[in-house]
């Protein structure tokens, strides 16, 4: 073990649990949950509610338009599924069920990442069809975020079967291959100058990168081909890779490369 | 609908069961497959003074219905919402069932015998060591007639103190005394038949859309039935009363005193008044003035004979010279206009004139006076005694009138218009009781507010107090609560439910309550209703006759109530109603109120009820021929009253910019102690708000429903604002209610009372108001 | 939903190499229990929304439900529907007879939308339309069988605006007045207080949706 970036992602995430709950506990600095929410005054927007309540609703609110390009553009130069590795609670859940499932010894279906981004589609697809924000209705994030806030418990249901099957069918299908908000940053990250770096003669090729990563197949170019850099949108930057490697061949870059 | 015979034996065998202990079955109509088993029983509604009579549906020993009782003459089946829910008041989960002591700071569960042994010592003690006036009765104007009358006969027959009060003195002691000192006999001559039968209404300081809601129901109807009918509300807030009211006249507070006088100026300056009648009726007198307000301890004021100066007519006028329209606008704020307006209308020949009037009136440091002065208003024109055109002062209580005042459960009182002060009135109560007159004591016992004022300055030793709340109701109330934590006195409460004045209680009694026994109520128009037993207390709630007379057996009074047990009710009441006979009183013999839904007395030697009183027309104590006769009065004629203007008690100023006034809902009674165990009265409405005026509140920034501070001299609270609602008290007036036993709004209130009938004034204190 | 078995279409490639039955059998339960939410949202007809809420169809998808107006909400009216309501899981309701909408002259509720879900140009709370309070059971209302009720009409936050009493003799009892209480539906916000205070143990007075007055060309 080379570095602990586990260490802050996992207190990013339990912040954002803390603060979800927070309003319960009478404090007031924040409000809403990842769909809409105030932090210390500063209105935050979760760009994909915003995109399918702009078909759906044909509403617009500028200071919305304003928040959801302000979380857009931070997403954009953290990069790659940073909302997904850092923030998002179905995300905490389902590593704590992947944990259990490698104990378990299930499951090791895996569906591809693009998946995700047809996900995306269908949900745009839907809304501007039918004005049904499909995301919003089934979303697991906003089922935890209001089992949290409002202590609304029944739909949780969705949640533990989304955990059953990723634990006894396919390795965490849900957040690889289902989910339209991470096909949505996948895309959104593509770009970003954040990412991971690969120094090939360093690498032992010892694999230990591939088995931590939720996403190895981000990984392939550089291992396989010797890319200097992991530019695939999927890779969630939770630095697991970074934490996994002895030879330090991984590392994290700034700067496109 | 009558009770009849064969109503018995048309009887179901369940009502038969009924019928071998006593109680008449009536069955209302059309009302058989569908309530098998049920059986029902006639009963006056347990609320307000209005007096609607119910049927009360029993099954397995439970009410299972009541309803308005469409044979009743005063309501024809129809209830307010809190009459609907009558029998839920009786079911609240914490009824009272056991009696329990005092042991510390816990209340433990005690057996009838310890509790009445208990009480019975401590009265010894008290009296023993500090005389009989060292103890004392608290009654109440819900108290029926049979309550009232153990309580009168063991307090001044068998102990031999004064110290009865109802709490009727909160309510009507003020129309007690003027109808005293106008007319020489308590309660109206005028009945509801004058709402179906006059032209114009004049309401003085009532809200009877709320507080007498069928008959409020029944005014209307008078005015929907005739386009002419004139409804005018003159008042100190806009309530629902007023958006039926033709005509709303803003006063301000107090201000009815220089209004009346005002008008009356104007009736004799245009010669107005009806010169006939006043030649063969009326007297004209002038009382004792620059009265104090009661605020001090023990202050004494009385209005003897001596200072009671007679006055021509032509001296009245003069007198009266002084409240011009101009006067009376300037301290009332009724425009002088509107002055000369009401005069012509009090006076107009070809309208039928009534006034009516409630708290507002007689809840006022000068109470008696204002009453004297609506009076003088009917009595100048000549414009009383008449179908359809009366004065009428309405009650709060369903037996205020039977019980609290026809009783004379006052600390100055004998049954049927008697008082202890006069030698006369004491032997013929010794006489009826079979006691020695000497027993009866001359001196005026303490008065409500001096009752517990006595017990602060550690005067009174005992004090039992029976079916009202008083560590709720009274003003100042914060003083008495504090006397009563310190255990200055021994307090005994007998009540159904638990109370903010059974938290101060050394002993609580569970007693039963309405149907669960046998009684008589008496209500605003002289009706006297009566009920039979129906069910059973629940677990060893007993009544509260059968307390005091068991308290009496251990006082060694037991002698004073020898009563059958079978017989009880009825020879009680015979006894009772000797007092009654001849005196322009009288009621009927028992079984009489068995059969009918009430009657309003004097009831005639023919069993026939009396609608107008001192009038030939209707009146068996009228000759033919004498027309209109206040018989009662000395010379038989009434008194027209010269009471000018006297400011408040408190009145705002800077610190305390605003005027504070509580009072009632339709939803809730009194201190809510029935109607707050109503899940569905609760759910209409919950608690107390704070009424204030819509530019008041946005000059303070305050919305509806903020949190707003109250603050008098005497304590604080906090309410939300209720802004545009129900009520809106006028500019820098602020309103409550004061059935929230969770804000006790009455400590806000002064003490200051009326100095001749010493009921508080709990509508004019000084408060201010802060968004909290 | 016909949209979400296009989307197992897509996945049909990888279907075909194998191991993909299980995502499939996913998606297309999803939809099922979609269809069922659906329906069931359908069915309920009327959910009363806060004030400023845009057009139910719109609002289902303006909505982002995010919860902020249940946390600005002084009472605690506003809940977030779930899985009961389909579609509108998650989202913003008002249960009258729970606790209604008291009708905050600031508008805490509205402040706060992000979204446009509650519209913003609303300020003035008389001009809240969430729905119409409606007498739907006569037969049962005290009042108008004589009785001196008429809780709503006091409680009601527009008293003489919204609801007002239309006196009319008694003809049963020959000398009383039958005070009914009419909704004006003009001024009617919807905001469920009468329905929170009807004294019966069904409320005769309940909030539906706002009816849009049928206009013609007949005068009179």
């Amino acid at each position: 073990m080379s570095s602990k970036w586990w260490i802050p992602r996992r207190t990013a995430q339990l912040t954002i649990l803390a603060l979800i709950a927070s309003p319960l506990l009478g404090m007031t600095f924040f409000r809403g949950n990842l769909a809409a929410a105030d932090l210390f005054g500063l209105p935050l927007a979760d760009p994909l509610a915003f995109l399918q309540a702009l078909i759906g609703g044909m509403v617009i609110v500028l200071p919305y338009l304003g928040s959801a390009l302000l979380v857009a553009a931070f997403y954009f130069i953290l990069g790659g599924r940073t909302f997904c590795g850092w923030i998002c609670p179905v995300g905490l859940i389902t590593e704590l069920g992947e944990k259990l499932r490698r104990r378990m010894g299930s499951g090791e279906v895996t569906m591809p990442l693009t998946a995700s981004r047809w996900s995306l589609g269908l949900v745009l697809l839907t809304v501007a069809m039918t004005g049904i924000p499909l995301f919003e209705v089934l979303s697991p994030i906003g089922i935890i975020n209001r089992a949290i806030a409002f202590v609304s418990l029944m739909p949780l249901l969705v949640l533990a079967a989304i955990l059953l099957v990723e634990i006894t069918v396919s390795r965490r299908v849900w957040c690889r291959s289902l989910c339209p908000l991470g096909g949505f940053y996948s895309i959104l990250g593509r770009f970003s100058p954040v990412r991971v770096g690969f120094i090939e003669n360093r690498c032992t090729h010892c694999d230990d990168c591939l088995r931590v990563c939720p996403v190895e197949e981000v990984l392939t170019p550089s291992l396989k081909l010797g890319a200097r850099q992991v530019t695939a949108g999927d890779c969630s930057r939770c630095f697991a890779c970074v934490d996994s490697c002895h030879a330090k061949a991984l590392s994290i870059d700034l700067f496109y490369k | 609908m009558g009770l009849t015979r064969r109503d018995f034996i048309k009887a179901s065998a369940a009502a038969a069961a009924f019928a071998a202990v006593g109680v008449p079955v009536v069955r209302p109509k059309g009302a058989q497959a569908a309530e098998e088993g049920i059986t029902w029983g006639k009963a006056p509604c347990r609320y307000c003074g209005v007096g609607c009579c119910v049927l009360v549906g029993v099954k397995g020993g439970r009410i299972v219905a009541t309803k308005g009782d469409p044979a009743g003459p005063v309501n024809k089946g129809l209830n307010c919402i809190k009459g609907y829910f009558l029998s839920k008041a009786l079911y609240g989960k914490d009824r009272l069932t056991t009696p329990l002591i005092r042991k510390g700071n816990k209340m433990v569960e005690a057996s009838w015998d310890e509790a009445l042994d208990l009480i019975a010592s401590k009265y010894k003690e008290a009296i023993a060591s500090h005389g009989p006036d060292s103890v004392a009765m608290y009654g109440s104007g819900q108290w029926t007639i049979h309550e009232g009358y153990t309580a009168s006969k063991l307090m001044k027959g068998g102990i031999g103190t004064n110290n009865l009060e109802p709490n009727a003195r909160l309510c009507m002691a003020s129309a007690v005394v003027a109808f005293m000192n106008t007319f020489g006999s308590d309660e109206p001559m005028g009945c509801y038949d004058d709402l179906d039968l006059g032209d114009t209404y004049i309401l003085w300081g009532a809200n009877m859309a709320e507080a007498h809601p069928v008959l409020f129901s029944r005014l209307i109807d008078n005015k929907l039935k005739h386009p002419g009918v004139k409804l005018i509300d003159i008042a100190t807030r806009r309530t629902r009363t007023t958006k039926m009211a033709d005509e709303y006249i803003a006063m301000r507070p107090q201000g009815d005193l220089a209004a009346i006088n005002a008008i009356i100026h104007v009736i004799l300056r245009d010669r107005l008044y009806d010169e006939a009648f006043i030649k063969q009726h009326v007297n004209f007198k002038r009382g004792k003035e620059n009265a104090p307000y009661g605020l001090k301890d023990k202050e004494v004021f009385n209005e003897t004979p001596a200072d009671i100066k007679n006055l021509t007519f032509d001296e009245y006028k003069v007198m009266m010279k002084q409240f011009t329209p101009q006067w009376g606008e300037k301290i009332s704020g009724i425009p002088a206009k509107k002055i000369e307006e009401l005069a012509r209308i009090y006076s107009d020949k070809s309208r039928k004139i009534n006034s009516l009037w409630t708290m507002g009136v007689n809840q006022h440091s000068r109470g008696v006076w204002v009453n004297n002065l609506i009076y003088n208003l009917h009595l100048l024109t000549g414009k009383i005694c008449k179908p359809g055109e009366n004065p009428l002062s309405l009650t709060g209580q369903p037996s205020a009138c039977g019980t609290a005042r026809e009783v004379g459960t006052f600390s100055h009182r004998l049954p049927a218009d008697m008082v202890v002060m006069n030698e006369a009135h004491r032997k013929k109560a010794a006489g009826i009781w079979g006691i020695d007159p000497n027993k009866i004591s001359s001196k005026v016992g303490l008065h409500t507010m001096e009752m517990f004022r006595a017990i602060d300055r550690s005067e009174l030793k005992c004090i039992w107090i029976q079916c009202t709340n008083p560590f709720q109701s009274l003003p100042n109330v914060s003083r008495l609560r504090k006397a009563a934590e310190a255990r200055k006195a021994f307090i005994v409460v007998s009540d159904i439910y638990p109370t903010k004045s059974t938290e101060v209680a050394d002993v609580i009694l569970p007693s039963a309550s309405w149907v669960e026994k046998e009684g008589v109520f008496g209500n605003t128009e002289r009706r006297t209703q009566q009920w039979f037993k129906m069910i059973e207390p629940p677990g060893q709630a007993r009544e509260d006759t059968w307390q005091m007379i068991e308290f009496a057996k251990r006082m060694g009074l037991g002698h004073l109530f020898p009563y059958s047990e079978k017989g009880f009710y009825k020879e009680m009441w015979e006894e009772y109603r000797k007092f009654t006979i001849g005196v322009g009183k009288d009621l009927a013999p028992y079984e009489a109120y068995a059969k009918v839904r009430g009657l309003r007395w004097p009831v005639k030697p023919d069993g026939k009820e009396t609608r107008w009183r001192y009038t030939e027309a209707d009146d068996a104590n009228v000759k033919k021929g004498e027309g209109i006769k206040f018989y009662k009065a000395p010379d038989n004629k009434a008194n027209v009253w010269f009471r000018p203007y006297e400011p408040p008690a408190e009145s705002p100023d800077k610190e305390y910019p605003f005027w504070f006034s509580t009072g009632r809902v339709l939803e809730h009674w009194h201190t809510g102690t029935m109607t707050g165990r109503v899940p569905e009265l609760r759910r209409a409405v919950s608690g107390a708000t704070i009424e204030m005026h819509p530019e008041d509140a946005k000059r303070m920034g305050i919305k509806n429903r903020d949190k707003v501070r109250v603050t008098s001299r005497r304590g604080t609270i906090v309410l939300p604002a209720e802004i545009n609602g129900r009520g809106t008290p006028e500019k820098g007036n602020v309103f409550t209610t004061f059935f929230d036993e969770t804000k006790l709004v009455n400590e806000l209130c002064i003490d200051a009372f009326d100095p001749l009938s010493k009921e508080p004034d709990f509508k004019k204190c000084a408060v201010k108001v802060k968004k909290a | 939903m016909d949209s979400e078995t296009t989307c197992s279409g897509i996945t049909r490639r990888q279907f075909l190499k194998g191991s993909a039955i299980t995502p499939l059998t996913l998606i297309l339960a999803g939809t099922g229990v979609a269809t069922v939410y659906l329906r069931h949202a359908d069915a309920q007809g009327f959910t009363l929304r806060p004030p400023g809420a845009i057009a139910e169809k719109r609002f289902l998808a303006a909505c982002v439900r995010c919860g902020k107006c249940a946390q600005a909400c002084p009472y605690l009216s506003i809940k977030m529907a779930g899985g009961e309501a389909g579609v509108g899981i998650g989202t913003p309701v008002i249960v009258p007879r729970e606790i209604p909408c008291y009708l905050c002259s600031d508008l805490p509720c509205v402040k706060v939308c992000p979204s446009g879900a509650l519209d913003k140009k609303l300020e003035d709370i008389e001009k809240i339309r969430m729905g119409t309070a409606v007498i739907i059971d006569r037969e049962s209302c005290l009042s108008i069988r004589g009785l001196r009720c008429e809780v709503c009409y006091r409680q009601c936050p527009l008293i003489d605006k919204a609801i007002v009493i239309e006196p009319r003799h008694n003809t049963r009892t020959g000398e009383h007045t039958i005070m009914e209480p009419v909704v004006r539906k003009e001024k009617c916000v919807g905001c469920g207080i009468c329905e929170k205070s009807c004294v019966l143990p069904k409320p005769v007075i309940v909030v539906q949706k706002t009816v849009e007055t049928q206009k013609d060309s007949y005068e009179f």
